[in-house]
């Protein structure tokens, strides 16, 4: 409704009427703000105009060049106009970012020759960050990121606000999406302000340093270095050349970078359960503070490399319409992890907070026999579920185990009242999960080879992610029964779903079973 | 056919106009034109003596082992686009293509988030047009070709007053 700015300025005009200024007016980001996201660039300037009189300083020479020194309050006046110019424009970006919480959106304005007014409506938020890089912490200041559904390619920014502020505006605008807050919803926008307490939240697990270190020293790409390592000593030692260490040089600093990056991430992570969602906070020198509403995860991956099983190690990442694509380098790999390491029983709890209601009798075995299990070596029968000691998981039929000798007792699947799994690898293990209501859209593909052995694959498609869910080489009758059932589990998850806030009173959660038992047949 | 296809029993598929196939054909007449050009190029450069590396064998090889796989496409096309076809089921359409690279895809209704229709410059003639589904998904890649414009038109309509009526989030 309000989607223009007089709209906007209406809106906020009501809510002055009904409670006074308190969210009437555009709120103005902290305004040493531009200072702390643009100091590389201030840094640079005094850097590139003073190094040189600095020098000459400390040597006891007069600052400037002689042959410069006519020359010299040019110089000087050029440097200080820069600088000037470069703090104007702080200041003006400063004065002009404007953001305000009002009428079901949160609205940012910026820019002063190009002017962009961003809004995002509060139900539709996917994910809500506060982040405190270093320089932010030592001022006490925060962005608070607010992601909606476009595959990460914008969000909402709010750069910087207190630290506190930025926590109270989050705790606002999540009681403002869950629908806790507001008793009478949009007639009153202001409610909320009076009402925007934290919601608490209750700390689940923790990832003590010790067990990050070691995830780090065995994960695949330890592995793929000592291997490197190794050639390239045998390498240097056959062909007589020491002319390889010159190049281990920038390898080994660019694997030091790597691993403090994750390290550095990693640190100190915290998984965290409150009414708001699921919360993760995490970082070392860069802090960062996750929430994800319930509902908000799309897909769910766990996995575990070959050397974390000596410790029973696993990996959980998650697929949110508002983190995009993890490819942005180590931040985005950071934000769509929900677990970097941990135990069997972790990650229990991690699926127990991302699908409450597992939708099976036995989610332990389930779960259990998704993560770690394995057919017997005769196969699963074929139909009617007899004891089945799988956690009745359908894997490949016996026939393709020439075409994955390994694999062929681990892929496969099964579906529970309210999500699809799906397993794969013997060695890689991952373990996928996609709740029904998620489901996008889904392909049967196959391959020649493939029709020989009459199995095919299912992709599922979800928004863009980590998560690629897919189902390898199930046999070609199960397939095709999958994609019916599947099709059918998606669209009656789809139509009990229930509104986009999470935390309005009881939106009859009772409606499920009626729509419930022509499912069970599908199984599989 | 031999082998049993993967597509769900009991559907009756809508094929596109056979008259995609010259918009196929255009399509690999200029992408072929251009590779087998360009891997004559060692060739040319041979014979007129500027380079003396790869040995005339080779330079003739090269595109000439190009040119059969490309002719061996060419015979490939008009059973591929018999293949692509689509169904609009009550709740979701249905989309298959491919004859050894089979691919059948379902799309809710509900999930679709915009419909696109392109024209190509060979196509516009022919009077057939390009179908794109998207979903919040960048991997669904639901794409009819071929159609003729009417019918375009139609299941455009019909897609979206389909999907109105059964609207989820995400």
């Amino acid at each position: 409704m309000a989607l223009t700015p007089e709209g906007a300025g209406r809106a906020g005009a009501d809510t002055a009427g009904n409670e006074g200024n308190v969210d009437a007016g555009w709120l103005r980001v902290h305004p040493a703000s531009p200072f702390v996201r643009g100091w590389v660039a201030l840094a640079a300037l005094l850097f590139f105009f003073g190094r040189d009189s600095f020098e000459r300083l400390l040597q006891g020479d007069p600052v400037f060049d002689e042959r410069l020194a006519g020359r010299a309050p040019w110089l000087l006046l050029g440097g200080g106009t820069l600088l000037l110019l470069t703090v104007l424009g702080y200041v003006l970006s400063w004065y002009f970012t404007r953001y305000q919480v009002a009428g079901g959106y949160v609205r940012v304005n910026t820019g002063f020759l190009f002017k962009q007014q961003r809004q995002a409506r509060l139900d539709r938020v996917q994910a809500i960050d506060v982040i405190q890089p270093l320089l932010a912490r030592i001022f006490g200041l925060a962005e608070l990121r607010f992601e909606v559904a476009d595959a990460g390619e914008s969000a909402v920014r709010l750069a910087y606000l207190r630290a506190d502020e930025a926590r109270q505006l989050r705790a606002t605008i999540l009681a403002r999406a869950s629908g806790a807050a507001d008793g009478t919803p949009s007639p009153e926008p202001g409610q909320r302000e009076t009402a925007a307490e934290e919601a608490p939240e209750q700390v689940v697990l923790t990832v003590p340093p010790p067990r990050l270190v070691g995830s780090l020293l065995l994960s695949e790409q330890s592995v793929a270095i000592v291997a490197g390592g190794i050639a390239s000593v045998l390498l240097s030692a056959v062909t007589e050349n020491r002319n390889f260490a010159v190049f281990l040089i920038p390898a080994a600093i660019g694997l030091v970078a790597s691993y403090w990056s994750s390290f550095n991430k990693g640190y100190n992570f915290t998984a965290a359960v409150s009414p708001d969602g699921i919360r993760l906070r995490y970082g070392l020198l860069d802090t960062q503070a996750q929430t994800v509403p319930p509902g908000r995860i799309q897909a769910l991956k766990v996995s575990q490399p070959p050397l974390w099983r000596m410790f029973g190690w696993y990996r959980v990442q998650v697929n949110v319409a508002g983190y995009g694509l993890a490819a942005s380098a180590g931040e985005g790999s950071a934000r769509t992890t929900l677990l970097p390491v941990g135990s069997l029983a972790d990650v229990l709890e991690i699926l127990s907070l991302v699908l409450p209601d597992p939708g099976t009798q036995d989610p332990l075995g389930v779960f259990t026999a998704g993560i770690t299990g394995l057919a017997d070596a005769a196969g699963t029968p074929s139909s009617g579920d007899g004891q089945d000691t799988d956690g009745g998981f359908v894997t490949s039929p016996r026939r393709a185990r020439f075409l994955a000798p390994l694999g062929w007792r681990r892929n496969g699947f099964t579906a529970t009242e309210t999500a699809l799994l799906l397993r794969s690898g013997r060695w890689w293990r991952s373990f996928v999960v996609v709740p029904h209501q998620r489901t996008q859209s889904m392909a049967l593909q196959q391959g020649p080879l493939a029709r020989r052995f009459r199995v095919a694959d299912l992709v599922l498609h979800t928004t863009a992610g980590p998560v690629a869910p897919r189902l390898i080489q199930a046999g070609l009758d199960e397939g095709r029964a999958l994609l019916d059932a599947q099709s059918a589990r998606a669209r009656a998850a789809r139509k009990r779903q229930k509104s986009e806030h999470w935390m309005e009173p009881a939106a009859k959660p009772a409606a499920p079973p009626a729509d419930d038992p022509q499912e069970g047949p599908h199984h599989g | 056919m031999r082998t049993e296809a993967i597509d769900p029993p009991g559907i009756d598929w809508l094929r596109v106009s056979p008259k995609y196939v010259t918009v196929r054909l255009a399509g690999w007449a200029l992408g072929n034109l251009i590779a087998v050009s360009l891997l004559s190029l060692p060739l040319v450069l041979v014979l007129t003596g500027v380079w003396t590396w790869p040995p005339v064998w080779l330079g003739v090889a090269i595109p000439a082992a190009w040119l059969l796989l490309a002719l061996w496409r060419l015979l490939l096309i008009p059973r591929q686009v018999r293949s692509i076809g689509y169904a609009e089921r009550e709740d979701d359409l249905l989309i298959r293509r491919g004859i050894f690279f089979q691919r059948t895809l379902v799309v809710p209704y509900g999930r679709m988030q915009y419909v696109d229709i392109a024209v190509g410059p060979v196509e516009r003639p022919l009077g057939l047009c390009t179908l794109k589904l998207h979903t919040a998904s960048a991997t669904t890649n639901a794409e009819i070709p071929g159609l003729p414009a009417s019918e375009g038109a139609r299941l455009r309509e019909q897609l979206s007053a389909r999907g109105e009526a059964r609207l989820a989030g995400l």
